[in-house]
């Protein structure tokens, strides 16, 4: 039986991790640079606004198929961001026209991210309210704050993108499932969690991936009790029914346990998609097609990984792997292989948390479908660990297991030594809070380090950034260190007043460029000089965010300069990020990094 | 034993917030690489090599001695040519040019270490991207060869660049080319996005008075291949080189060369 007080306690201890998490988001961010990706979907995020703004003042000719063409849609497979869908972007419109236009609070930037850091919040409590509900609130702790204390998982949540919103659409659509095993009206909120997830980024349609082997694994399992089938039920002593007894169990089990659950995957959760994508609400198909589509077909992006730099396939198949292995903190590692050993015994030993609806399987299948696509070898190469994070409440979970299950045996060597007694009051739990605060320090200590670079930052095992490039690890993407140049740029090659401007060669800095104009981080005089041989021609100064493949970017400035020598580099750890050069005769020549 | 869990957990942890406290304090400082530098400078000579290592510190390098490097010297066919190498080390690396050679002097600078070698550099009689303006062309491409900064296999090289057209064939003959002991050459595909979008082959065929000697496939993950052929020293040989775009598919195949007639 639940105590009223320990649920209260539960929430409110929820409640302050989501806005301790909410606040470390916010005040990260503000350091961190524009990511490519984030200017096409704050612009198409502010259009998609402003239509739902005028549809809900019932603004005549905004429901028409034309007004949300071009709104939402297009000719073409980017035309209005479209190969995305708009859940997110929508937010971050509607997050910037109120907290940064009408209320004034944050920036254009800040605003539009507030969306993404929320959810992230909401991931935090709910990672803290799962691992409270199957190893205790300590367990629950420690795993909330090693989730908050992943530099990559940080990072991404205080940009307006889609990779943080979506593990926390994962984890509530699995949440909502696991609820729904007890409570048919559960299935309401898987379906709109699902579609949600759905309408946030592509890969939610892994999702069934998860629940649907889960389910046929509690439908078996639940089954096989009801037959009193000794392989389920150790306590049985009937003999072992027949085949056909069994199947028709399973069979029963599967339609009893939860009917809604295919009606909410297969119906629920698309029509919650489409209620807010209305690209969808004509030619729904061909719309659906469209999206998945551009997905299938995506090209592949340059990748560096263990010295090679990977545009085809096929993939290494351990790059999901090895690449959690050297950005997640250690000791969370650690803590995680600790847990799954610990949660492993139980299993064996027939004492599984709430087996009949097995939720450490749920998460552990979670992982595994979330990293074993990428495991493929044939999948389109996207990059990056962003593309596996909902794996990592799976991980933060079992390393919050790991932590208690840790300390609860330092208390059982105690007592066996009888250094305590058995009724040792706070004895038992001060163990597991001594372990904890270890490994959520050495968690917090990389978490620091990685700042405000997280993306260029390895954990102690690969050697921190240097670390990093040794092992030939992809340096960064998105151009967001670029931000890192701009305070050499002001100083050092922004024209005095009345001068002419200096075009700026910025390569994959270039969307992010108008941006940074408009928030006040680059001074006037600096306009982004075009793309390519022309932009590099037009410019007086360039930018190489370095990545192994952006040598192309190098070799096009010297031949056009006609030096080698960057005027200014941009380092984290020691390690090169972005250079600067300057178009000579110099406007002036700096040394310092 | 049954603390282990968390003695392991505890060491780990403390572990890693020594390492991660160490990382920023290892990377070598401004001091270190002005003073770097500054002995570089001091024992210089034009014509003299200077490679990083590791390779990913080379923005730093340039950034503090990337005057004392021209276009040439960055976008070298390879090393042989220079009888003096400075090599500037982090974390001890070692530079692939100076793999096979031993330092006749090296000196720490904070976290870098400077060192010197010398070789018996080989004696360039024909370059032949210099020599690409006296050559024959013929066969159909994409413009004409042209000698250009590249990047092959994510490293610059000055090369000829010659685009063959689909499943074609471009000939450069060289007519009187005076000839060394030995012929080196390297080869590659440039450009990383074509390499990326169209992943059919090239090939390189090298012929002296008829004779192949150097015959290679190159693709597109193969970076900047050598080849070498031993050659009698004469005046007057004429030389082909043959580039191919294998298949019909193969478009933008930059097919990008470098090579020495060497004594």
């Amino acid at each position: 039986m639940r105590i009223p007080g320990q649920r209260v306690r539960r929430r409110l201890i929820a409640a302050a991790l989501a806005v301790a998490a909410l606040i470390a988001v916010l005040a990260t961010q503000r350091h961190t640079g524009i990511a490519r990706d984030e200017v096409p979907y704050m612009t198409s995020g502010a259009k998609y606004a402003r239509w739902w703004i005028d549809f809900a003042s019932l603004r005549d000719g905004t429901t028409s198929e034309r007004r949300i063409t071009d709104t939402f849609g297009g000719a073409h497979p980017t035309d209005n961001n479209r190969e995305h869908p708009p859940l997110m972007k929508t937010l971050f419109g509607l997050s910037r026209i109120l907290f940064c236009d009408v209320l004034g609070w944050a920036s254009e930037l800040t605003a539009s991210r507030l969306p993404t850091a929320v959810l992230h919040a909401a991931a935090v409590a709910m990672i803290f309210g799962l691992g409270a509900q199957l190893w205790g609130s300590a367990a629950g702790l420690f795993a909330a704050l090693l989730f908050l204390l992943m530099p990559r998982a940080l990072f991404h949540a205080g940009l307006a993108t889609f990779d943080a919103p979506m593990v926390a659409l994962w984890l509530a659509t699995l949440l909502a499932y696991h609820r729904s095993l007890a409570s048919r009206w559960w299935s309401i909120g898987l379906a709109v969690a699902f579609g949600l997830a759905l309408a946030t980024k592509h890969n939610a349609l892994m999702l069934p991936g998860v629940i649907l082997p889960h389910y046929a694994w509690v439908a078996w399992r639940r089954s096989r009790v009801a037959v009193g089938d000794p392989a389920a039920d150790p306590s049985s002593a009937a003999a072992r029914p027949g085949r056909l007894v069994r199947l028709r169990g399973f069979v029963r089990a599967l339609v009893r346990i939860q009917p809604f659950l295919v009606p909410a995957l297969a119906v629920g959760g698309p029509l919650v998609l489409i209620a807010v994508w209305p690209w969808l609400w004509f030619d729904t198909v061909q719309h659906v097609r469209d999206w998945i589509s551009f997905h299938t077909h995506h090209v592949h992006y340059n990748f560096e990984y263990l010295g090679e730099n990977y545009n085809h396939p096929p993939f290494p198949w351990h790059v999901a792997l090895v690449t959690t292995l050297f950005t997640v903190p250690v000791a969370t590692l650690a803590a995680a292989v600790v847990g799954a050993a610990h949660t492993a015994a139980r299993v064996r030993r027939g004492t599984a948390v709430d087996p009949d609806r097995a939720p450490v399987l749920l998460m552990a299948l979670s992982a595994a479908v979330a990293m074993g696509v990428f495991l493929i070898p044939t999948t389109p190469i996207f990059g990056a660990e962003k593309h596996w994070a909902p794996a990592m409440p799976t991980f933060c979970l079992l390393a919050g297991a790991g932590i208690i299950s840790a300390g609860d045996r330092v208390w059982r060597a105690l007592v066996m030594r009888r250094w305590i007694p058995v009724t040792g009051g706070f004895a038992r739990p001060a163990g597991a809070i001594a372990v904890g605060l270890l490994v959520a320090s050495a968690a917090l200590s990389e978490t620091v380090a990685a700042q405000p670079y997280p993306l260029s930052s390895y954990n102690a095992l690969a050697g921190g950034a240097p670390g990093g490039a040794d092992l030939g690890m992809n340096r960064q993407f998105w151009g967001v260190a670029a931000r890192g140049a701009l305070p050499y740029l002001d100083e050092h090659v922004a024209p005095a007043s009345g001068q002419p401007p200096v075009p700026v060669y910025t390569h994959d800095a270039s969307p992010a460029w108008g941006l940074y104009r408009r928030l006040g981080l680059l001074r006037a005089g600096l306009p982004d000089a075009g793309g390519e041989e022309r932009g590099v021609q037009r410019s007086r100064a360039a930018l190489v965010i370095h990545e192994r493949h952006f040598a192309r970017h190098d070799i096009m400035i010297w031949r056009e300069y006609g030096t080698v020598q960057p005027a200014f580099v941009l380092t984290f750890q020691g390690v090169p990020l972005v250079s600067v050069y300057l178009r000579p005769p110099p406007l002036r020549q700096d040394v310092g990094h | 034993m049954i603390a282990a869990p968390a003695l392991f957990l505890a060491l780990v942890s403390f572990w890693e917030m020594v390492v991660v406290s160490r990382v920023r304090v290892r990377a070598p400082s401004e001091r270190d690489w002005q003073a770097l530098s500054a002995a570089v400078r001091a024992a210089h000579r034009p014509g003299d090599l200077i490679v990083f290592a590791p390779g990913w510190i080379d923005p730093l390098g340039r950034h503090y001695l990337g005057d004392l490097i021209p276009l040439e010297m960055a976008g070298r066919m390879d090393a042989a040519r220079y009888p003096v190498i400075w090599e500037v080390s982090e974390r001890g690396a070692r530079a692939r040019e100076t793999a096979d050679l031993e330092p006749d002097r090296s000196q720490d600078f904070g976290r870098l270490t400077l060192r010197h070698y010398r070789q018996r550099a080989a004696v360039v009689v024909t370059d032949f991207a210099a020599a690409l303006p006296g050559a024959e062309v013929s066969g159909r491409s994409r413009g004409a060869p042209s000698v250009l900064l590249e990047e092959v296999g994510f490293e610059p090289h000055r090369c000829v660049v010659v685009v063959p057209a689909p499943d074609q064939t471009v000939r450069i003959r060289y007519p009187a080319v005076e000839l060394g002991a030995e012929l080196v050459g390297h080869v590659g595909l440039a450009d990383v996005f074509t390499r990326r979008d169209v992943r059919d082959p090239a090939r390189l065929v090298v012929s002296i008075d008829g004779r192949t000697v150097a015959d290679l496939t190159v693709g597109v993950d193969d970076g900047w291949v050598r080849f070498r052929a031993l050659t009698t020293p004469h005046a007057g040989a004429v030389v082909e080189i043959a580039a191919t775009a294998i298949g019909p598919r193969a478009r933008d195949r930059r097919v990008c060369f470098a090579a020495e007639a060497r004594r």
